[in-house]
């Protein structure tokens, strides 16, 4: 019962989401603003339906009521209720609904916030999130509905497929779709901007809380999806530049790039169509995203075009909005002549050009290497594929130029610093950076990269707090404050600044976990006996035994095996795990999360009637990485805490 | 001067665009796998160069894996249904991987000898099978993998 009142709202939603497109036009066009309330209440309602039709998807799942499909595919009686809960975006229906639902709400949420603040753009906002959302709900109801029912329902669930039932897994997808659905704001805003000719800042100032959450999600979801693919995949890494992976990176280049260069147009009203391209673009590519994963057009283009419906409408729907966004940016261009021009190459607004060069570059080369093979596909008969060393051959270099802009951004200044002074800043974090890589050639680190890497991070380091010192001994002299209460009080008083400068930091550690991880990667294939030892690096190894373990609902094989370490003795337990209902053994790596390196082991098959199979990796700094995303999550809350800055232009 | 400095900004954005599109360029040229099934790969044996690296797909064939007893060498057989490709390798093979189960091999590519994998990616099919299905669904499986793997 619950599946047909979801289905239903879902219907009165897609009616309500054409009228929140209509009733604002009517109202700008007749000036008749009752009509603008009328798309209000409109989005409100959907808000509420699309809510009652998640919670009804999901009651099904937890009644185990297998007469509907979507449920009867994803779940099965012995599911955790955990996973039964979130089994609701464990397919592409699924997501599809909660994709719609989170726009509504966010629709929702723009709506009552920015009424009274944004009164003339509202009528347009609400006119294309509206647009967006039928489009989805077209999708939904139509081509790819969850709501399906089964003529003759199985007595069990086909399951959720065991490697979606990881933790990392549940929340990859919802932290990844806020990202996805958050950066649909700030493009309404754009868009709006464009259409009613007022293209002044005003959009960019709104919607930088917007932009920064959303950001702020899509990295979450990214990294979440990254943690999955190290503790349940089992093959020692946790990028393999795979198309669903690159799918959710692209929007993110863009949106990072978006992020800085808004900054350029605020100071010095530089750059209004490069931002309004940047949004359009990291909007784009989110439903880009979104499609490409949930189309099933990565598997094969050819399993896709035998099932070509929805294709064929996602890629109707993503031509209408980019011919739309792009074309209007075009008719408007005139107005968005800028007289500002850029002076200085050793100037701020210049070191945020070559940042923006770098990231959009970083873009490109993602979408040539995973839209390329598609178009080889389609056009031609052969099939090509574009691996790691493609990508990591480019990004490395990208990696580095773009930490080395990261160092020399807080030294620089607006419209251009003179040579002295900027020379007098460098010293010090030049000094650091130079110190670092003679340090790392002593320790024998002879990787270029390696090297290069390290003499960067400690220039970022030290530039950024010289930048800090700067201000706190400045603060000190003109208040007489205590050091304690000047480092604070200057942290507060510019949120934005040093929540950016906190997102740095996490960065860097994220970068010294991609570089040590990728470049001093160890890994060793064994073949071991019960009581054999093995020595790898730091670590002695002894392989005890192998026993049967049985979970809620799953039965493994776990080798025990005894690790001695610096300073630790443990147990570890790599699992080879069959789940009820399917036949296929999936891998529990065993993985010890240090400081300084990652020791992980996954159990093989059986080689001989009591010697196993054994890999076991090294992975240098892994665990930075984690930390490092955190530090980031935690910069961008900082910085969202400042509210709208007030204006200090510098034109 | 400021005419001068913008010259010297355009010129260095120039250089870095230039320097930046041709590693991507070369990078991209030097990357790119092909993918063939054992059919295609002996129609093109002629042509394909020796040590190029490529990907075949297909089906493990039913009774054609041999376990080196004591090692992790194994021996295969790739098949598309038309034609078969013998395939070595050594190291652990991924979960999904077993006869009769849809497979990549990845390595350089060598006329007339077996290919020797680098790297084994196992596939299964996007209807994946469970345990008590019928004859028919697991024909209809391995039709849909088959159609995705070309």
């Amino acid at each position: 019962m619950w599946i047909e009142i979801a289905h239903f709202s879902t219907i009165i939603a897609l009616l309500l989401a054409l009228l929140q497109v209509a009733a604002p036009l009517v109202g700008v066009g007749l000036q008749r603003p009752v009509w603008i309330r009328v798309g209000r209440q409109a989005a409100f309602v959907i808000a509420a339906l699309l809510t009652l039709a998640t919670v009804g998807l999901t009651l099904s799942f937890l009644h185990h009521d297998f007469s509907v499909k979507y449920v009867a595919e994803h779940a099965s009686r012995s599911l955790p209720i955990f996973y039964l809960v979130t089994a609701l975006w464990g397919g592409h229906e699924g997501s599809l609904l909660f994709w719609a639902w989170l726009l509504a709400l966010f629709t929702a949420i723009a709506v009552w916030w920015h009424w009274s603040t944004h009164g003339r753009t509202i009528p347009w906002i609400l006119a294309i999130l509206g647009v967006v959302n039928s489009g989805f709900l077209v999708l939904v109801l139509f081509l790819s509905s969850p709501f399906e029912r089964l003529l003759q329902p199985p007595f069990d669930g086909r399951d959720l497929n065991p490697l979606l039932q990881d933790p990392g897994m549940v929340f990859h997808p919802p932290f990844l779709y806020m990202g996805y659905v958050g950066f649909a704001i700030p493009f309404a805003f754009a868009m709006a901007a464009l259409i009613n000719g007022r293209i002044s800042d005003e959009w960019i100032l709104a919607t930088r809380r917007w932009t920064l959450f959303s950001w702020a999600m899509l990295s979450t979801g990214i990294i979440f999806g990254a943690y999955w693919a190290y503790y349940e995949l089992g093959w020692g890494g946790y990028w393999a530049w795979d198309p669903v992976e690159n799918a959710s990176f692209m929007p993110w280049l863009i949106g990072t790039a978006f992020l800085h260069s808004v900054m350029v147009q605020e100071r010095r009203r530089m750059f209004k169509i490069w931002n309004l391209f940047l949004i359009i673009t990291t909007f784009a590519l989110s439903l880009l995203g979104t499609f490409l994963v949930r189309s099933g057009v990565l598997s094969s283009v050819h399993a896709f075009a035998s099932d070509p419906g929805r294709g064929v409408y996602i890629l109707m729907f993503m031509a209408v909005v980019l011919i739309f966004s792009f074309g209007l940016l075009v008719f408007r261009s005139d107005r968005l002549r800028t007289e500002v021009r850029l002076e200085s190459p050793f100037s701020m607004e210049a070191a945020f050009l070559f940042n923006n060069l770098f990231l959009v570059i970083a873009g490109v080369t993602v979408l040539l290497g995973t839209l390329y093979p598609l178009a080889v596909e389609t056009l031609g008969n052969s099939k090509v594929t574009v691996g790691a060393p493609y990508y990591n051959k480019v990004f490395i270099p990208i990696m580095l130029g773009t930490l080395l802009l990261m160092g020399v951004g807080p030294l620089l200044a607006w419209r251009g610093a003179d040579g002295a002074r900027l020379f007098e800043r460098l010293k010090k974090p030049l000094a650091a950076g130079l110190a670092g890589l003679v340090a790392c050639i002593f320790l024998g680190v002879n990787h270029p990269y390696g090297v290069a890497t390290v003499g960067l991070l400690l220039f970022v380091i030290f530039s950024h707090l010289t930048d800090v010192w700067g201000g706190v001994a400045r603060r000190r002299t003109n208040t007489g404050e205590s050091l304690p209460a000047a480092v604070f009080g200057l942290l507060i008083r510019n949120k934005r600044r040093y929540g950016g400068f906190m997102v740095h930091f996490g960065v860097l550690m994220m970068a010294a976990g991609f570089v040590g991880s990728g470049l001093f990667q160890e890994e060793k294939n064994l073949i071991l006996a019960q009581g054999d030892s093995v020595v790898i690096g730091r670590w002695r190894l002894t392989f005890e035994k192998l026993i049967e373990v049985k979970g809620s609902n799953w039965n493994a094989q776990e080798g025990i095996i005894q690790v001695d370490g610096p300073g630790v003795k443990m147990t570890m337990h790599p699992q080879k795990r069959v789940y009820e209902n399917h036949a296929m053994p999936t891998t529990e790596a065993a993985i010890f999360s240090g400081l300084r390196e990652d020791l992980y082991i996954v159990l093989g098959d059986a080689v001989t009637e009591n010697t196993w199979a054994f890999r076991i990796y090294r992975n240098p700094l892994v665990s930075w990485i984690w930390s490092g995303s955190m530090v980031m999550a935690m910069g961008v809350f900082f910085a969202l805490m400042q509210g709208r800055r007030l204006g200090k232009k510098t034109v | 001067m400021p005419t001068n400095r913008r010259s010297f900004l355009i010129l260095t954005l120039v250089v870095v665009c230039g320097a930046l599109g041709t590693l991507v360029w070369t990078s991209f040229t030097g990357s790119l796998v092909y993918f063939r099934t054992p059919t295609e790969i002996q129609e093109q044996a002629a042509t394909t160069k020796s040590g190029q690296k490529i990907r075949i797909g297909g089906m493990v064939q039913e009774g054609s894996l041999v376990k080196e007893p004591g090692t992790l060498k194994i021996r295969f057989i790739v098949t598309d249904g038309k034609s078969q490709l013998p395939v070595r390798y050594d190291g652990m093979t991924p979960d999904l991987f077993r006869e009769g189960q849809g497979v990549i091999v990845e390595g350089p590519w060598q006329p007339n000898q077996d290919f020797v994998a680098t790297s084994i990616l196992a596939k299964h099919s996007e209807d994946y099978i469970p345990v008590e299905m019928t004859q028919e669904g697991i024909a209809r499986s391995k039709e849909s993998m088959l159609r995705t793997l070309k």
